[in-house]
């Protein structure tokens, strides 16, 4: 796949190349002379553009938050929870205790002081070491 | 070990699609369109108070589970639908109705499901796929969003089908128990149409319906001032995932829906929904179009390519095409 075709309305490269061909899915057309059609394709190149948006945000996200972990204002929790694409409501949700409490969680102050069983529920959760959550291998 | 004759078709919209395969399967012929339309599948509501991956929720489709619910309800098929605390319970449960015979429809969590497209597993809760047996704790999966058939085990099935967060699936799981023989699908029809017509017009809420892509189309003007070009960028790719990626099979199920009217037109002969199918149809290109230009903000982030405002005409357009369509369809007899 080459860029070699001008699209003269966007000259801007990659246009046409799909990121994502894991799958083909069914799409449904219309068109005043064939009527609605169905068609199995991979997701068109501007919609791959939004889902690779989605993932870049989520990744500049966790860079973010390894910042503010890196100068102790987070705790891992943060880090680790925005690894695994949650936020506070659903990682209370997998926790089994009240918002507020994942809330100070994230702190580094709090995080210090944490009983080791409900270390081992959160590594749990993100499939990691009580060791890895502890010392992220980012702190060493 | 029990392996039901299973054809698996692919779908446009997870749901809809499980419903007709379950229903084939029972030998009740029906289409995708037809299922999502009876089900009255088709919605809009915009949600700026409802965060979800960081950005207000969006949604083009009813509740998840009310397609199957009603379409069954309104087709006179008698079903059952569970849900469970337990996941040892919901999985015996499953393995139950499976050696009866009957494949099963299960509610899901995208994040966990092993065989799905690596791009779409985010935390998702209202996925919806078929198992059709199992053997030695390895469960046949028909997920219509897939090519072919699937496979998971036991431990990721009940990770998934107990998955937390927003719309947790509980364990949910729903299948047919007796389809009668001579469904006669007009009055359901008449009815689904009725219904997503009002969903779309006759509801006094300003961000539901019609009035909901209005709505958006207002907050939409003020984003980039109020959030900065990255954070609008990011806003309205949001909008438009819901639109197009999360099985919609494009458009916000428009394009499904127009589909729907197409046949309904010619099951009930009336011949006006046709016109209106079609309308329905260049409304669902508008869309279309509206993602694909819109597409282009969020490839650009800083710099937007088509201005916010722009943007939001084309929603105000495609808003008055709903109204219209759907004022005519309510008066449907």
């Amino acid at each position: 796949m080459g860029n070699s075709t001008d699209d003269l309305k966007d000259p801007s490269p990659g246009d046409n190349e799909l990121i994502y061909t894991y799958n083909r899915e069914l799409f449904y057309h219309f068109d005043k002379e064939k009527g609605f059609t169905q068609e199995v394709h991979y997701q068109n190149p501007d919609n791959q553009v939004i889902i690779k948006q989605s993932w870049d945000a989520a990744e500049q996200r966790l860079d973010e938050v390894k910042q503010l972990v890196i100068i102790g204002k987070l705790s891992p929790i943060a880090y680790y929870m925005e690894k695994i694409l949650m936020e506070v409501p659903m990682l209370a949700a997998y926790m089994e205790i009240s918002k507020w409490r994942v809330k100070r969680h994230l702190k580094r102050k709090v995080f210090n002081k944490l009983k080791p069983e409900i270390l081992a529920k959160y590594a749990a959760i993100f499939e990691i070491k009580v060791e890895a959550l502890k010392n992220p291998d980012f702190l060493k | 070990m029990v392996k039901l004759e299973f054809e698996h078709r692919q779908a446009g919209h997870c749901e809809s699609g499980v419903t007709r395969n379950l229903l084939n399967y029972h030998n009740f012929s029906i289409s995708e369109p037809m299922a999502f339309g009876i089900g009255a599948g088709l919605f809009f509501s915009y949600l700026p108070f409802l965060k979800m991956q960081h950005a207000p929720t969006t949604s083009f489709r009813v509740w998840p589970g009310e397609v199957f619910d009603r379409a069954t309800r309104e087709l006179g098929v008698k079903t059952a639908i569970h849900k469970f605390r337990n996941p040892k319970d919901s999985m015996d449960k499953l393995n139950e109705v499976l050696e009866k015979g009957f494949p099963v429809g299960l509610q899901v969590g995208t994040y966990h499901l092993p065989f799905f497209p690596p791009e779409y597993r985010m935390h998702y809760n209202m996925h919806n796929m078929i198992a059709y047996g199992h053997d030695n704790g390895t469960y046949f999966i028909s997920d219509t969003l897939m090519e072919n058939l699937v496979e998971i085990t036991y431990e990721d099935l009940i990770r998934v089908r107990f998955a937390k967060g927003a719309f947790a699936p509980q364990g949910r799981m729903y299948y047919p128990t007796f389809v009668p023989k001579n469904i006669d699908i007009k009055p359901a029809i008449i009815k689904g149409i009725r219904k997503t017509a009002y969903n779309m017009t006759g509801i006094p809420f300003p961000l539901i319906g019609a009035k909901g892509i209005r709505y958006l189309s207002g907050r939409m003007r003020k984003w980039e001032k109020k959030l900065g070009p990255e954070k609008a960028s990011y806003y309205l790719g949001q909008v438009l995932r819901m639109e197009e990626e999360v099985g919609t099979a494009g458009a916000g199920f428009r394009f499904i829906y127009g589909a729907f009217l197409d046949e309904a037109s010619t099951v009930l002969n009336q011949p006006w929904l046709k016109d209106i199918s079609v309308e329905m149809g260049e409304n669902a290109n508008k869309w279309r179009e509206f993602s694909y230009l819109g597409s282009r903000n969020c490839k650009k982030r800083g710099k937007p390519d088509q201005s916010y405002d722009f943007l939001a005409d084309m929603l105000l357009d495609v808003a008055d095409r709903e109204e219209k369509i759907f004022r005519q369809l309510a008066k449907i007899k």
